[in-house]
């Protein structure tokens, strides 16, 4: 079992979702969330100054929507990908977004921190592939 | 000669005296009165000499004029051979036919040409000057007559003419023909001489030349030719100009021959392109450039402008062509593309964002519908009525999801135009449909018909061509008649450089009079069939022709459908 998975997303019925699913899955001890990436940006921030204790859980596994105000899925990564967050970056990425624009799905490709790219609503079914997938 | 005069004299004396002593003789023998016989003799004796003497003197003079008019003789006679001489070589060394018309006689004679120049066997050649005439071309006979006469006739200082001469073969020969005439010491004239020549290659050259002359003079296109070499910084000087460039230009010939065709700059013209163009004639390279010129009255228009290097047998340059085009037309008409394709290309990218952001829009609360009612799902309901209500929003829920999802599908497929293609086995394309499909086909049993062979490989889009299958596939397995077995046959041939794929079924059809013009739309039905959604056909026609073939349909109500699709193999 994971200990914290990350969800982004600018629409909060969508983050209610993933919440309820996730824990009924069991997949992980706990389900933090954020809006956009600027602010999952700011929580990698606090977690990285404030809490210098070796053993403070960080998300191990961020399902990431595209679209989003302020500052979407792709801008995110390319921060998150970045040394500045070296220590957070191991984490598996899932794209879950409802886009059909092909070049989403081909920009995809280009990062490897991105393991899957799953198409909205999050479903059990979903969760299971992926436990199989993350190998728990 | 002396001696011959002193012989003459001689015989003179001789004969005379002999004829004195014989009178002698016989007048002393029959007279007897002989007194004055021996004076009567010395008498002739001495007339004799004295005759004798005289005789020799007038002889020896005549001789001695004889001498001088045998010498002068000799003389003209040698300068007439020499003279004679002369005329054959000349006659032999000219390629010239020559002819010796005496005019009162009406004979004329010719020389070795004739036969050798116009082919015609010596005895084929007529001795008056009829013949001649009769073989000048018609069109020319009578102009060359009329001045031929008035030369006879002292009229004119000069003749030559040139007309057309047929040769023994019918052909005909231009020539150029020149003469002069002999005259009596009346000044008539008697005879006329004239050398022919043959300048048929000459006016044949001057014919193609006129016509290839014609290519400039007649072209819609300015054509000018300029100098080899100008000075700094400009193009040479113009030389010639066509008609049709004093038609662009408005310059005459005359007010642009010696300028240089800088003077057509003007502040639209691209200099760019003209330093091209001054490059090339530094580097003495053809060169092509479009710019905007300016005409006389300083009107602008694109041109098309040309220059090209002439050069002469020792690998200089001798002059430039330069061959212009007004291309303003064809210049508004590409900008007003460009414009349009711009415009069109912008257009089409924003329906496109729009598409997937409209449907984004729409999936996004969608798939939290869907997600929401996935966790009612393990909610235990009391209330019939709401679990009515919930299965009704769950169905609605999953209709427009399918709906959007189809939507989705069809925005793709238009959107990717030039999708990957490979060798496609059409076979086992064949064979994945028909594992899709085993369920329904082990139901209803079809008789199934394929042949594949003459096409086994097909260069398409593979997921296109299983889709289009399965559809197609899946229709006449829905559309199937009751009344009789279901047949399908799938055949695919190459014609030339096209696959040409049939598939027929003996189903209900579609009633192609009502309904030919929407049978591929989108959300057509043509039965009230549950789960028909009028999608399948155009998503069929779609993916043809996004592969770049095309399809087409022939159908009878209750007889059944064929459709046939080709694609470039």
């Amino acid at each position: 079992m994971l200990e914290q998975i990350l969800c982004i997303d600018d629409d909060p019925i969508t983050l209610m979702l993933c919440k309820k699913v996730i824990s009924k899955s069991q997949i992980c001890h706990e389900i933090i969330t954020a809006q956009n990436g600027e602010e999952a940006l700011h929580q990698f921030n606090t977690l990285k100054y404030t809490n210098k204790n070796k053993d403070s859980k960080k998300p191990e596994l961020i399902f990431l929507d595209l679209n989003m105000p302020v500052m979407g899925g792709w801008e995110f990564l390319d921060h998150f990908t970045s040394s500045d967050y070296a220590e957070f970056n191991t984490a598996n990425v899932i794209v879950l977004s409802s886009t059909i624009d092909p070049e989403d799905l081909a920009k995809a490709k280009k990062y490897p921190i991105i393991i899957d790219f799953l198409s909205k609503p999050i479903t059990l079914p979903m969760l299971e592939y992926l436990k199989k997938k993350i190998d728990l | 000669m002396k001696s011959k005069t002193l012989q003459i004299t001689l015989v003179y004396i001789l004969v005379s005296l002999f004829m004195a002593i014989l009178c002698h003789k016989i007048l002393t023998t029959y007279f007897s009165d002989v007194k004055y016989f021996y004076l009567f003799f010395l008498k002739d004796i001495f007339f004799i000499l004295t005759t004798a003497l005289f005789f020799k003197y007038i002889v020896s003079k005549n001789e001695k004029r004889n001498v001088t008019v045998f010498k002068k003789l000799k003389k003209t006679n040698e300068e007439i051979k020499e003279s004679n001489e002369k005329y054959d070589i000349v006659a032999k060394a000219t390629s010239d036919t020559i002819w010796d018309w005496k005019i009162q006689e009406d004979s004329i004679n010719w020389n070795k040409g004739i036969e050798g120049i116009f082919g015609y066997n010596p005895e084929e050649v007529g001795k008056t000057s009829k013949w001649w005439f009769d073989k000048i071309h018609p069109e020319d006979s009578i102009r060359m007559s009329i001045k031929l006469y008035s030369f006879i006739e002292q009229k004119t200082e000069k003749w030559q003419d040139q007309y057309r001469f047929r040769c023994a073969d019918g052909s005909y020969k231009y020539v150029l023909d020149r003469g002069f005439l002999l005259k009596d010491e009346n000044g008539r004239a008697t005879r006329m001489i004239g050398a022919i020549q043959d300048i048929t290659k000459q006016k044949e050259e001057e014919q193609r030349l006129k016509l290839l002359e014609t290519v400039i003079t007649q072209s819609k296109d300015s054509i000018l030719i300029t100098e080899a070499n100008s000075q700094a910084r400009k193009i040479p000087k113009i030389v010639y100009v066509n008609p049709a460039f004093s038609q662009m230009s408005g310059y005459l010939s005359n007010e642009i021959v010696g300028k240089s065709p800088n003077i057509f700059k003007g502040p639209k013209s691209d200099s760019e392109e003209l330093k091209k163009l001054l490059r090339a004639i530094k580097n003495e390279e053809e060169c092509l450039i479009e710019t905007i010129s300016y005409t006389k009255q300083k009107e602008e228009y694109w041109v098309r402008f040309s220059m090209i290097p002439i050069f002469n047998n020792e690998g200089s340059i001798s002059h430039w062509i330069s061959i212009q085009r007004d291309i303003t037309e064809e210049k508004k008409l590409e900008t007003e593309k460009e414009h349009l394709i711009r415009e069109l290309t912008q257009n089409n990218k924003d329906l496109k964002q729009f598409s997937y952001i409209t449907s984004h829009n729409l999936r996004a609360p969608l798939s939290n519908l869907i997600g929401l009612l996935n966790l009612i799902e393990d909610i235990p309901i009391e209330n019939p009525e709401l679990e009515e209500i919930l299965a009704g929003f769950t169905k609605s829920t999953h209709l427009l999801n399918e709906t959007i999802n189809d939507l989705v599908k069809v925005i793709i497929i238009k959107d990717n135009p030039s999708m990957q293609k490979e060798e496609v086995s059409l076979k086992e394309v064949f064979e994945n449909v028909f594992s899709q499909l085993s369920f329904q086909i082990e139901l209803h049993k079809p008789i199934i018909k394929l042949k594949f062979d003459r096409v086994p490989l097909l260069n398409t889009n593979k997921a296109y061509i299983e889709s289009i299958l399965l559809n197609l596939l899946t229709n006449s397995i829905k559309y199937k008649s009751e009344n009789r077995k279901l047949k399908i046959s799938i055949i695919a041939e190459q014609i030339d450089n096209k696959a040409i794929l049939t598939f027929k079924d003996n189903g209900i059809g579609i009633d192609l009079e009502r309904n030919r013009d929407k049978v591929f739309g989108l959300y057509q039905r043509f039965h009230n069939y549950p789960d028909s959604k009028g999608l399948g056909l155009y998503l069929v026609k779609s993916q043809v022709e996004t592969m770049g073939g095309t399809i087409s349909i022939e159908s009878e109500v209750n007889k059944g459908t064929t459709f046939t699709i080709t694609f470039k193999n």
